[in-house]
């Protein structure tokens, strides 16, 4: 459980048998499933046992249970004059309450090892002095590691030093700040000292950086230990490392600092409850420090961001397009006799060698295509070559579908891939389905009225459909609560809805029913997402996992655990093995569908994130958030690589064009904004140098991305597509104020 | 927004609490809402309170009442997710089975019929009175011969009935093996086995095993269903699919 990755040799062998108790007691005794064995540097195993036995006789004294101390003294083995040495020790130590002897006890063991020369029976004392420390600090468990009155002097102190430091260093060590207030806060509310917490609170709150002022709200209003049972964002913050960058320098000096203090409180807190990840570099600036920081656990650890990820496209499969007469109807109008020729789907099969960067084919099952889909991609084709080259001289057009009379009740849109259809998802549990274009909706016809249509006649698939139901708008009612979340299937059959009543419904778009509610979560499903090759679909909600289903399997495939607070935005990779998580707790999560394990975390956002989109070539991802900022992440080497700001307010729609060019961003200030995202992601170089620290300079170059800001009147945009021909597509609720 | 002048006290408190927490913005019905669950739930918990301070014959509510009432509600109303252990836990079980492969050419890729929407929700009631009402008016029963077994009491036949109603139209047929189709006079049906889709009339009834002795007879009927096509291949997807959900 070594919190630091350098310089445990360092440490003298009783300074370190020291933490490293605490932080086993302090695990043992919260019953967390940690392993509880530690390493004891020089000791062997029982010199442990040795420790544990004489705490127990401590308690057992302390309790006035002679008897039993007899009896264990004389099993134990334990000489009668090692017990009474520290008897005198703890009964003069006891005395006066556990903190503030801890305290004492500190002093005096890190002074003896100061003074190194000594008589050999000083060091015996002083080890056993040592082992009187660990065991009531072991006895003491949870109390506070310090007087609580003096958390304000330690912090201080911490505060000028760090303000004295160098200013290449100080940047880096502020990081500091911001966790050990709120550790240090959570010690004070957890052993009962409300009024020093609050007074801690209230003189070191102000100090800390703007983006976790919110955090701060919250954290004010938690004044009793009761207030953090039910809080599970709080437990996990407290039992979960806090992970800081900090380059060898900067660390070298901080360290050295508070060893050369005798009270090591603010040390002891760091090795327990943070993970300081060390690399050799420059130390960063604060502008690089700002950008990467902001979520509940502090940055990614480097090796996260290490796992291979196979983040290019699938290859398409060859299909035959046969060249339409009526698409050179205008060419042959005189009646020549219309040549039909074929014409072979080009597109995916120029490179006949494997993109290294692409998973296997068979890597994950996928559906096989039907022969619906192979019409379907035969459409798709013929519509890419209709498609208009976007480029920062060429904008898209926009049009934007305005939801008149929702009272604020819209939560979530769709539309189809081919965008024929559009669905709204409302806060009356209802999901409508509009079809866009003049072809109206009509259902099956009934069972009896199947048999009677001839079903060998070319339209077969016309006359299954009942003409009574036809109708511009259909309603789907099913769900119990608001539907958060809304996803076609690529293949235009189906359509998933996820609601806050905890389940997930797939609705056939022949009938307009409900064929199969999926349950699982217990907890409102806040997004869903359809594979873009039709069968799987994933769904994050506030249970803070992300599932992954199959449609015909009625529980999850895979469980994507590892989020602190709840998964607000799911989406998949254009090759379907991976699915991207946004969250509450301000980072991303990238997940292997394979095995279900997090291959990329990416921090850096300020708030609770609510919009992903992966680049149509796979390699870049984009997230908009609660504080406006777009960030573009490359997948390859888990880096940000570009920041674009100019929103206003939350972004909850962000699309790519069809080819990538374009990136478009709507939000809740009204507006819908253009970016150049050949521009963003060309400027910037990543290698492995770069991947190695962790950070690549980011050029403040949002203005010159910016190609067009389009207000709308008062309606926030809800969502965004770009059609096969790059036209750009926004729906929002029309809010009258 | 009501001035604060006007707004009773407790509103008043209402709103500094939203303003002390950072929340601006919001409708004025928000503070009603909140008041309204204030007031529920502390009464509530007051409620409770009294009930184990009486048990305890106390003659007063002391706070360690309301901590016990407290307690007992949080566990009932206010559930969190489960902790992050747990999960991590039950991710890793989870994600150890391989991804299942997908059976080709199955149709509509749908779980087992137990774990669908897609079944009828609804059953006919069958109509004992019009029996005898009825019985009256067979005269001149057309019978088809089909294999005649003696059936049992009239529950066992109501199940027939029920998978009638819901099913497609060709699926009388086979089941009238095991009873008479028996068409009567005063419908518009031209032939004896009702298996044709354009007869809407003929009853689901049983006619009382007394009338004819130990054979019963049945009038099977087709009611126009409106249940899609699936709902006959579902129905008896559901007897074979009985074993073949999907274990963890």
């Amino acid at each position: 459980m070594a919190a630091v990755q350098d310089g445990q040799m360092e440490l003298d062998a009783e300074k370190e048998t020291k933490p490293e108790v605490l932080s086993d007691g302090t695990s043992n005794l919260s019953g967390s499933t940690a392993s509880g064995t530690p390493l004891t540097a020089g000791g062997a195993p029982t010199q442990e046992d040795q420790q544990t036995l004489i705490a127990v006789l401590q308690f057992l004294k302390r309790n006035k249970l002679s008897d039993s101390v007899e009896i264990l003294r004389r099993e134990a083995g334990l000489g009668d004059q090692e017990d009474s040495q520290t008897l005198e020790g703890s009964g003069g130590g006891k005395g006066d309450g556990g903190g503030g002897d801890a305290n004492s006890l500190l002093s005096r063991v890190s002074i003896p090892s100061a003074a190194a020369p000594q008589n050999t029976p000083t060091p015996a004392t002083v080890k056993r002095a040592d082992e009187q420390l660990d065991v009531s600090v072991v006895l003491s468990a949870y109390s506070q590691q310090g007087d609580p009155s003096l958390y304000q002097v330690y912090y201080s102190g911490l505060k000028n030093f760090i303000e004295s430091v160098l200013d290449c260093h100080r940047a880096e060590l502020s990081q500091l700040f911001y966790p050990l207030f709120v550790h240090m806060y959570l010690e004070l509310v957890y052993n009962n000292h409300e009024s020093k917490a609050k007074a801690f609170f209230e003189k070191f709150g102000g100090d800390q950086e703007c983006y976790y002022q919110d955090d701060l709200r919250i954290l004010c209003g938690l004044t009793k230990k009761e207030h953090l049972k039910g809080n599970e964002a709080l437990l996990d913050f407290r039992t979960s490392r806090f992970v800081l960058r900090i380059s060898r320098d900067s660390y070298q000096l901080l360290k050295r600092h508070l060893q050369e203090r005798h009270n090591n409180q603010i040390w002891n807190i760091i090795q327990e409850h943070l993970y300081i990840d060390i690399f050799d570099g420059m130390p960063r600036s604060k502008s690089q420090i700002d950008s990467l920081s902001g979520s509940f656990a502090g940055e990614a650890r480097r090796e996260v961001n290490k796992v291979k990820v196979f983040h290019g496209l699938l290859k398409e499969p060859e299909i035959e397009v046969p060249l339409d007469d009526e698409d050179d109807e205008a060419e042959n109008e005189e009646g020549k006799p219309k040549k039909k020729k074929t014409k072979k789907d080009s597109v995916g099969s120029k490179s006949k060698k494997q993109d290294p960067n692409a998973p296997q084919q068979n890597r994950i099952p996928l559906p096989e295509l039907k022969d619906s889909d192979k019409l379907d991609k035969v459409m798709y084709m013929k519509e890419c070559t209709k498609r208009i080259r976007l480029n920062p001289e060429n904008l898209p057009s926009i049009c934007f579908y305005s939801f008149l009379n929702a009272y604020q009740g819209l939560t979530a849109v769709d539309f189809t891939d081919d965008s024929s259809l559009l669905a709204g998802g409302f806060a009356d549990s209802t999901v409508r389905v509009w079809s866009v274009t003049p072809k109206k909706l009509r259902k099956v016809k009934s069972a009896t009225e199947l048999n009677l249509i001839d079903k060998e006649s070319d339209d077969v698939l016309e006359r299954i459909m009942d003409e009574k139901t036809a109708s511009e708008l259909k309603i789907l009612y099913g769900h119990g609560g608001p539907v958060y979340g809304l996803s076609f299937s690529p293949d235009r059959n189906y359509l998933l809805s996820s609601s806050e009543d905890g389940t997930v419904r797939l609705w056939s778009l022949q009938t307009f029913t409900c064929l199969v509610g999926y349950k699982g979560h217990n907890y409102p499903v806040w997004d869903t997402h359809f594979s873009p090759f039709g069968y799987y679909f994933v769904s994050g909600g506030h249970d803070r996992v992300a599932r992954l289903w199959a449609t015909d399997h009625y529980q999850p495939l895979r469980i994507f655990a590892g989020h602190l607070a709840d998964v607000t935005c799911t989406r998949f990779h254009p090759n379907s093995n991976y699915v991207a998580t946004g969250s509450t707790d301000r980072t991303i999560r990238l997940w292997d569908v394979l095995n279900g394990n997090c291959v990329r975390i990416f921090t850096g956002h300020k708030g609770p994130i609510h919009s992903l989109a992966f680049s149509p070539n796979g390699k870049f991802l984009a997230s908009g958030s609660t504080d406006g900022r777009v960030l573009l992440w490359d997948i390859g080497h888990g880096l940000m690589i570009g920041e674009l700001k100019g929103h206003t307010d939350t972004i909850y729609a962000l699309k790519f064009s069809r080819d990538g060019e374009i990136l478009a961003s709507g939000s809740m200030d009204n507006t819908v904004r253009l970016w150049d995202s050949i521009k963003a992601f060309d400027d910037v170089e990543t290698d492995d140098f770069t991947a190695a620290t962790g950070h690549v300079p980011l050029p403040d170059n949002s203005q010159e991305l910016l190609l067009g800001t389009y207000h709308s009147k008062s309606t926030p945009v809800t969502h965004l597509h770009f059609t096969r021909r790059n036209l750009l597509l926004a729906a929002g609720a029309y809010t009258s104020q | 927004m009501a001035s604060p002048k006007t707004v009773p006290k407790d509103a008043q408190v209402m709103m500094q609490i939203l303003k002390d927490m950072g929340i601006t913005e919001y409708e004025p019905r928000v503070i009603n809402q909140m008041l309204e669950f204030t007031y529920r739930y502390v009464t509530t918990i007051i409620e409770d309170a009294k009930i184990y301070s009486t048990h305890a014959k106390k003659s007063n509510v002391d706070a360690d009442d309301i901590k016990l009432a407290i307690q007992c509600r949080v566990d009932q109303s206010f559930i969190s997710p489960p902790p992050r252990d747990f999960l991590l836990d039950i991710a890793r079980q989870k994600n150890q089975t391989p991804l299942p492969l997908i059976k080709p050419y199955t149709g509509p890729r749908l779980p087992p019929d137990r774990y669908c929407l897609t079944a009828p929700n609804y059953r006919l009631k069958s109509l004992q009175k019009k029996v005898s009402s009825s019985a009256g008016r067979i005269t001149v029963p057309r019978l088809s011969v089909g294999a005649v077994s003696s059936r049992p009491s009239t529950p066992t036949l109501g199940t027939p009935s029920v998978q009638t109603v819901g099913t497609k139209v060709g699926t009388p047929v086979s089941l009238t093996g095991q009873r008479f189709t028996v068409q009567i006079p005063s419908s518009q049906a031209a032939s004896v086995k009702s298996a044709t889709p354009t007869t809407p009339t003929v009853q689901n009834v049983l006619i009382n095993p007394s009338l004819i002795g130990s054979k019963n007879i049945l009038i099977t009927t087709n009611m126009v269903s409106q249940n899609s096509s699936g709902d006959s291949t579902s129905l008896k997807r559901k007897h074979e699919d009985e074993d073949d959900y999907d274990a963890l």
